[in-house]
């Protein structure tokens, strides 16, 4: 008898486990990814995902309650995500369902959700819509570019960011330096405004995350080179980068505090708005950072130097953010509507006053506070002068985050602290761009 | 034979009425001539640095919470709480906190209680699997979160408790427990069985003996396992930004997360959520540590 009780305990527990893992599996059913999504009736309730949550929650509230109050059938439910997982959370979504409608879709990643089939190309939908011919055509090169999918586009372009040289003009001024309009200019000053033993430095470098995207933006500024790739063959160890490169390290320690070693854009720009540092080289977004800290009349910003004095101007694409309309929505007709709003001139405008970031709608750069804000007016020139000439980066390689980020970076560490040398350094990140472009044409 | 056992410094068997304790008196004052013997730069100087090198990062928090933005001077002075009052207002601080109070307190309560009934087991039941179980306890500690973040976000998306705080709660639970039942098992072992035969031959049911004559001796062991669990949930990141969605729903962690833009960092305001997030966690620690320490001596010996 108690045999038996035993056994049929024991069949119990096995059929509870085998019902628990039978129900776990099922749920696997439905990732709610890729496909699946619907038109739907463009009225009722959408989400959207900001991939800068809670820096932008402001003005994505004011935009939102706008749209809301022209579309009162259609309620935007704003998620904010903080911009260091914003991948990784549209990751988990992807695998395991729970997409919003919108969301904020950087190019650094935009190769990454296309490949996994998240994105509605939105080509056909910008023609048909009030955004033709209004979208930045630089931007949305960028995008094509980055999306890895030919001419289609995964996102609507709404601001790009630029690598500007900021400099304390207070310090310029003090030391009777010339502002660093040309590379020669810039070194010259770097030198002039050091003395390491008041704790003044030049230049702060960034050592840490991030470093080598900005390495890349120097390295072509200075040598000119207008394209990533020679055929199939990356330029990055041309010699002329190398040269440049080489340069550019040189002045860590010589011009630098010795602890930029680690510095993220975070730390670089703290050192930057709390020492005695000459200049930094950051994008626009730090703008808003350094006016709080010294004032508008003792900080300048300026596009990266040409290469050499009358040349055209060489920069580095930066990303370019935008709206991602997702596959899966079940109501793509009332998220287009909201992209379309606020990729609007108005809206689109308002953003970027915000972010001190350059609009995708041309109409907005005609706009009254853009001449306010020098260096904003000054990247946008720039980036519109058709002299200028855009170095693709390649964000549509899958591989090209973790070649870029943490592949390089240690090596980069290395670099600076004498190590390895600037050959040494790109030959490897050569190598490893030229086998990953190799093998994304092989899956083309 | 207590003479000797006195001598060689065994404290099983107690010495009878009236025999002196002779032999424990000369070694303390041993130990206590040869602490005397160091002089007190030795002790203190590393100390001192050791303390410095801690309260140096606290020093830079409050002093970016506590200064003007903009200032670069070393002393937080003129005094502002702007920082905090942008922090808790406008970036729902407020909210936040309250979510992570929760999360942290329904963590240590729900913890705690299966931790003490999955301890008690394995520290007084012999079973077939017991060994086979304390090691897949122990080798579920080599499992990141991250790992399971996947499949535990379809099973409560499947659930419908995706964006629900009650999702964080058992997630945070669940990792919290191995660790927890291990230790707890090992609180429980030291407390000698005799006493629990003892109520039982009094009549108590063997959860009566156990709240009645075990759990009060459980005090300093239930306080380390349920701080640990409150300031691990606390500090915990990857679960609230991957289950949670909605603003009002967040945690503290995401929110300080959210003061790190793309381009631009508040520093003031990152210092000021920063302190906001340390307060509790140091308020616990103040409290408790007299508990904290004698539960992992107590866990560490006989564990």
């Amino acid at each position: 008898m108690r045999a038996t009780i035993h056994r049929n305990r024991r069949t119990t527990a096995a059929v509870a486990l085998a019902a628990v893992f039978a129900l776990t599996a099922t749920a696997c059913g439905d990732d709610g990814s890729a496909g699946g999504g619907d038109e739907g009736s463009g009225k009722g309730e959408i989400t959207f995902w900001d991939n800068n949550g809670g820096v932008r929650t402001p003005v994505w509230e004011k935009i939102i309650a706008e749209f809301e109050k022209k579309n009162p059938d259609i309620d935007v439910t704003y998620v904010p995500i903080p911009i260091t997982d914003v991948q990784s959370k549209y990751d988990t979504a992807i695998a395991g369902g729970g997409l919003p409608d919108v969301g904020g879709v950087g190019t650094a990643y935009l190769a990454n959700m296309v490949a996994q089939d998240a994105l509605e190309p939105v080509g056909d939908r910008i023609e048909g819509s009030a955004l033709k011919g209004k979208l930045s055509e630089q931007m949305a090169e960028s995008v094509r570019s980055a999306g890895g999918r030919g001419d289609e586009m995964y996102s609507v372009p709404t601001s790009a960011n630029q690598g500007t040289l900021w400099y304390r003009t207070d310090l310029f001024e003090a030391a009777g330096a010339e502002p660093p309009t040309s590379w020669d200019r810039f070194y010259e000053a770097a030198e002039k405004l050091t003395d390491a033993k008041k704790n003044e430095f030049g230049f702060t470098i960034r050592g840490g995350a991030g470093s080598v995207a900005q390495a890349l933006d120097m390295m072509y500024a200075q040598s000119g080179i207008d394209t990533f790739w020679k055929g199939d063959r990356t330029t990055v160890n041309d010699p002329k980068n190398v040269e440049a490169l080489e340069k550019y390290v040189g002045l860590y320690k010589k011009a630098t505090p010795e602890a930029d070693l680690n510095n993220d854009f975070a730390k670089m720009v703290a050192q930057f708005t709390q020492g005695d540092i000459g200049m930094l080289q950051h994008n626009l977004g730090s703008y808003t950072d350094h006016v709080k800290a010294f004032g508008k009349d003792k900080v300048e910003g300026i596009p990266l130097p040409p290469s050499a004095e009358g040349s055209p101007r060489t920069i580095v694409s930066n990303p370019v953010d935008g709206l991602g309309l997702f596959k899966s929505s079940k109501n793509k007709t009332a998220a287009w509507k909201f992209i379309e709003f606020a990729a609007s001139h108005e809206m689109n405008s308002l953003w970027n006053q915000e972010a001190g970031s350059i609009p995708a709608n041309t109409e907005a750069s005609g706009d009254a506070w853009i001449s306010e804000v020098e260096p904003v007016k000054a990247a946008m020139e720039s980036l519109n002068d058709p002299g200028t000439k855009v170095v693709q980066l390649p964000y549509y390689l899958p591989d090209w985050n973790n070649i870029s980020k943490a592949d390089s970076e240690p090596d980069f560490q290395k670099l600076l602290l004498g190590e390895i040398s600037a050959k040494q350094f790109a030959d490897k990140l050569a190598g490893a761009l030229n086998d990953a472009q190799a093998e994304w044409k092989q899956q083309q | 034979m207590t003479a000797a056992l006195a001598e060689t410094g065994d404290r099983r068997t107690a010495p009878p009425a009236g025999t002196p304790v002779t032999p424990q008196a000369p070694r303390r004052r041993r130990r206590t001539r040869a602490f005397d013997e160091v002089p007190r730069w030795q002790i203190y100087l590393p100390l001192g640095l050791y303390l410095l090198f801690t309260l140096v990062p606290f020093y830079w928090m409050l002093l970016f919470a506590l200064r003007p933005a903009g200032s670069t001077s070393l002393v937080p002075w003129p005094v502002t709480f702007e920082h905090f009052e942008k922090v808790w207002n406008e970036r729902s601080f407020g909210v936040f906190f309250q979510n992570s109070m929760l999360v942290g307190l329904a963590t240590l309560v729900t913890t705690t209680v299966i931790a003490l009934s999955g301890g008690y087991a394995l520290a007084r039941f012999d079973f077939r699997v017991k060994n086979a179980f304390m090691l897949a306890l122990l080798c579920s500690q080599f499992i990141p979160g991250a790992l399971m973040l996947v499949p535990l976000f379809e099973i409560f998306r499947n659930l419908r408790m995706i964006n629900s705080l009650e999702s964080v709660i058992i997630a945070e639970t669940v990792f919290q427990l191995p660790l927890s039942i291990i230790l707890i098992s090992g609180f429980i072992k030291n407390v000698p069985v005799s006493l629990e035969e003892a109520a039982w031959v009094d009549g108590c049911s063997r959860l009566r003996a156990f709240r009645a004559v075990v759990l009060p001796l459980l005090r300093p062991g239930l306080i380390a396992v349920g701080s640990f669990a409150f300031v691990h949930s606390w500090n915990h990141f990857l679960f609230a930004l991957m289950f949670l969605s909605e603003q009002d729903k967040q945690t503290i962690p995401v929110g300080l997360n959210t003061l790190i833009g793309a381009d631009s960092v508040d520093l003031g305001a990152l210092a000021a959520g920063g302190v906001i997030a340390a307060v509790p966690v140091v308020i616990v620690f103040a409290f408790i540590q007299k508990w904290l320490i004698t539960g992992f001596s107590a866990g560490a010996v006989k564990g």
